[in-house]
């Protein structure tokens, strides 16, 4: 999937106010997610949907930080620049199952945590201005170094190597 | 870009109750843009009445921190007029299924499109009944062959909720797919705004029992042309269409119904009345 922007970020409160909400949806998402899995009982994702919406809270409270005296604008949802419809770090969600494993959500996580640094970078490439361009270029970094932890993670469990769970409740289909 | 101010944010419209929707359901995407068409039109929260009827999207009162009224099954219209009508100063927004708004509730929705009252209602159509474990539904496919009930597909052609809506004189006809919370947001807020019965179809996904639909993200297209006034202009267009366009469809304006309210009777008279 290719990130892309409807029209430059041309100021830093702008540019703030879409990081906040791309990692506030990537936090209440993980969140959702994590309470679903504890609903069906998928306790072992339910809690690393719940430490990767810590570590997504802990990136927005940086931002909100940078933020700090800034009036930031109030962009209606339908109106952020990303393209993909939902926020950058929110793709692939359709995907989960109730029987998910540690390894499929990591890889999810992986793959949206790469959306978001390309759509930093995608923003420091375009932008006319300066600080935006720096902003933009440390996030995109520091989401970069979240790939490489997640990358690290992933090979660091020998699930990954095995193939997925069968379902041996499959929904009421005929055969 | 315009400004709004909500004292609000979209997650405090959200209730404590853990929704029980299966991980990737399309509904997961509707409650997002409930909650955040109510903070950005910055509505307080006992200003709005939530009501449903029965099915896995009939559970939305639930899981917000509006009122809410989860009632029976294909009922959730004839409910949500009454509260109007008593409660003119309510938002009142009305959540459902397919099954249980063009089947059950058919001739409910029928009459609350004509009778116009300024209510919006919310159809997250997933072509099929997930509750009960994958029965086909009133905008269900002809040839869907993957119930028990109907091995060899219904050779029903479906149900066509935009035009039954245009027919039966809704004011506001507007298609939105859940996996686009954003431009689902626009449209509820649209619909909460139009003074009148405001009909949305919301395209959401069941990943259980309709796997496929997993694809309607990659089939989903804005309609060609803006919104029209016109009636013939948007029957033309809905045959037209192929059931995958999203956007606002039609919109007119005619008085919205709403009786008087004017106490008749008092209520000792009326006790009067059920004497034995």
């Amino acid at each position: 999937m290719k990130i892309t922007i409807s029209a430059p970020i041309e100021t830093v409160p702008e540019f703030l106010a879409h990081a906040l909400e791309l990692e506030n949806e990537s936090v209440e998402r993980y969140e959702q997610l994590a309470d679903s899995m504890e609903t069906h009982n998928n306790l072992e994702v339910a809690e690393l949907f719940q430490k990767l919406a810590g570590f997504g809270d802990k990136h927005a409270q940086e931002v909100t930080e940078h933020a700090a005296g800034m009036q930031l604008p109030r962009i209606p949802p339908w109106d952020f620049k990303w393209t993909s419809g939902e926020a950058p770090e929110n793709q692939g969600f359709d995907e989960v199952s109730y029987l998910m494993t540690p390894c499929q959500a990591l890889r999810m996580s992986l793959h949206n945590e790469r959306l978001g640094r390309d759509f930093y970078a995608h923003v420091a490439d375009t932008t006319p201005t300066a600080q935006v361009r720096a902003l933009a270029r440390e996030f995109a970094a520091e989401e970069g170094e979240h790939v490489r932890l997640l990358e690290q993670w992933i090979d660091s469990l020998a699930e990954c190597n095995e193939p997925p769970p069968e379902d041996m409740d499959p929904p009421n289909m005929p055969e | 870009m315009t400004a709004t101010q909500s004292p609000l944010k979209p997650k405090a419209y959200k209730s404590s109750v853990k929704p029980v929707w299966c991980p990737g359901c399309g509904h997961f995407g509707v409650l997002s843009a409930v909650t955040k068409a109510l903070a950005h039109l910055a509505l307080a929260r006992e200003e709005v009445a939530l009501v449903s009827g029965i099915g896995c999207s009939s559970r939305l009162p639930a899981y917000t921190e509006l009122y809410g009224f989860h009632g029976v099954h294909g009922r959730a219209l004839a409910v949500a007029s009454g509260l109007k009508a008593a409660r003119p100063d309510l938002t009142v927004l009305v959540a459902g299924g397919d099954g249980d708004g063009f089947s059950i509730g058919g001739n409910h929705f029928l009459h609350a499109c004509r009778r116009n009252m300024d209510i919006a209602y919310i159809v997250m159509d997933n072509e099929v009944y997930g509750m009960t474990k994958g029965q086909a539904s009133p905008t269900t496919a002809p040839d869907w062959t993957h119930s028990k009930l109907t091995p060899h597909g219904t050779g029903i052609p479906s149900f066509n909720p935009a035009a039954i809506a245009l027919a039966s004189g809704a004011t506001f006809i507007a298609r939105g797919f859940s996996g686009d919370p954003g431009g689902l947001t626009r449209l509820l807020v649209e619909a909460i705004q139009h003074p009148g019965f405001a009909f949305l179809q919301v395209l959401s996904p069941c990943t259980t029992f309709r796997p496929e639909q997993k694809e309607w993200k990659k089939m989903v297209h804005p309609f060609d042309e803006d919104a029209t006034g016109n009636p013939v202009e948007a029957a033309q267009r809905i045959v037209a269409d192929d059931g995958m366009s999203t956007g606002l469809l039609y919109r007119t304006r005619i008085p919205v119904w709403q009786p008087a309210n004017r106490v008749s009777m008092e209520v000792s008279e009326l006790e009067g009345g059920f004497q034995v």
